[in-house]
């Protein structure tokens, strides 16, 4: 029962703010192709998942189902293997959960849960756990509500857009995540 | 008092303005620029705090003398306008007072310690002025200014002038 990591994106694809709790393995790769080849595995899904079940988010005319599965397919899997969170013999991408009118919230492989929340404001929110955490969309939105908007929105110094430094978010946010019922120090 | 955060983003902008106008054209900032924003923010604070004053003692009875004042200040006002009391008040008896709140409401969400200190003052000058303003309007000419050591809490030191 752990949170291995969290990213936070802005609608134009730069990462504003990361962190990692308990991460196994480290890709091989710099932070910042980490976080392009995340925003980009991320971007495909959903254009998947629009296309999928095109009357859950745009209710206009349906879709032909294009090539972009096998791309983002891929993507997930390359990036699965990069990020590796625990030594992964098997990374399947077992389901994808979509909602009525929400879109892509998650997926998860043999070894870990992706969750996702997008905020109306293009703001990207994206949090790695194991397996045990069904459903962390609340959590998401919590961080969003009473720390992004209460910390970083608020906070007069910090230009909207950039990365995020100040020592009170992410002092706030550590002690939340560290605080929620499913996180431990130690990973199952 | 409306929803506290129209203030708040106001303030910020009000801020961030008047310092990017100070600044256009010019690669830096020296003192002088920016003791010419200080002033600007505070002169609008003194304004506004006229303003706060008459309309907040409205209905209250004259004051006795000095600390009456300086305790109505720091009670009702800070209330009024920043959602707390000012938890300390120290007076030298002699025109001197030092207002102290540990978590003033417009520095909160900056930062709890040491980070972005330096940009602190900047944020203090409207408020500075609101007090000289809302002290003026009550009969008291004096000089406020506002230190901060470790955020949020900050120090408004008041010094009344006697003719």
């Amino acid at each position: 029962m752990t949170v291995h990591n969290l990213y936070i994106f802005d609608r134009n694809g730069s990462c504003l703010y990361y962190n990692e709790w308990n991460r196994k393995k480290q890709a091989g790769i710099s932070k910042d192709e980490e976080f392009k080849l995340m925003y980009g595995m991320l971007f495909s899904i959903r254009s998947f998942v629009s296309k999928m079940s095109p009357l859950d988010m745009y209710p206009s005319q349906a879709r032909p189902v294009s090539a972009c599965l096998p791309v983002c397919l891929s993507a997930c899997l390359c990036l699965s293997a990069c990020l590796c969170l625990p030594p992964c013999q098997s990374v399947v991408l077992s389901s994808l959960s979509v909602l009525r009118k929400e879109g892509f919230m998650s997926f998860q492989t043999s070894k870990y849960r992706l969750h996702y929340y997008e905020t109306p404001s293009g703001l990207r929110f994206v949090m790695n756990t194991d397996l045990s955490v069904p459903n962390a969309r609340e959590t998401l939105q919590h961080i969003y509500s009473s720390l992004y908007v209460e910390y970083i929105v608020k906070n007069p110094v910090c230009v909207l857009g950039q990365s995020l430094d100040s020592e009170l978010f992410s002092s706030r946010l550590d002690s939340f995540i560290r605080g929620l019922p499913f996180y431990s120090p130690r990973a199952a | 008092m409306a929803d506290e955060s129209l203030f708040d983003f106001l303030h910020m902008e009000i801020v961030s303005h008047i310092y990017k106008e100070q600044q256009s054209g010019k690669e830096e900032m020296d003192n002088k620029d920016r003791a010419v924003c200080v002033s600007v923010l505070e002169s609008m604070g003194f304004r506004v705090g006229q303003g706060l004053i008459e309309r907040l003692t409205r209905d209250s009875p004259s004051f006795k003398d000095e600390l009456d004042v300086m305790k109505f200040v720091c009670k009702d006002f800070w209330t009024k306008v920043f959602r707390r009391q000012v938890d300390n008040l120290r007076t030298n008896h002699q025109g001197t007072y030092v207002l102290q709140d540990n978590t003033f409401s417009l520095l909160t969400q900056l930062s709890n310690g040491k980070q972005y200190l330096d940009q602190a003052p900047k944020y203090l000058a409207f408020s500075c002025g609101i007090v000289r303003g809302a002290l003026s309007n009550l009969g008291l000419d004096s000089v406020v200014t506002a230190e901060v050591s470790v955020m949020p809490s900050c120090k408004f030191q008041v010094v009344v002038q006697k003719l």
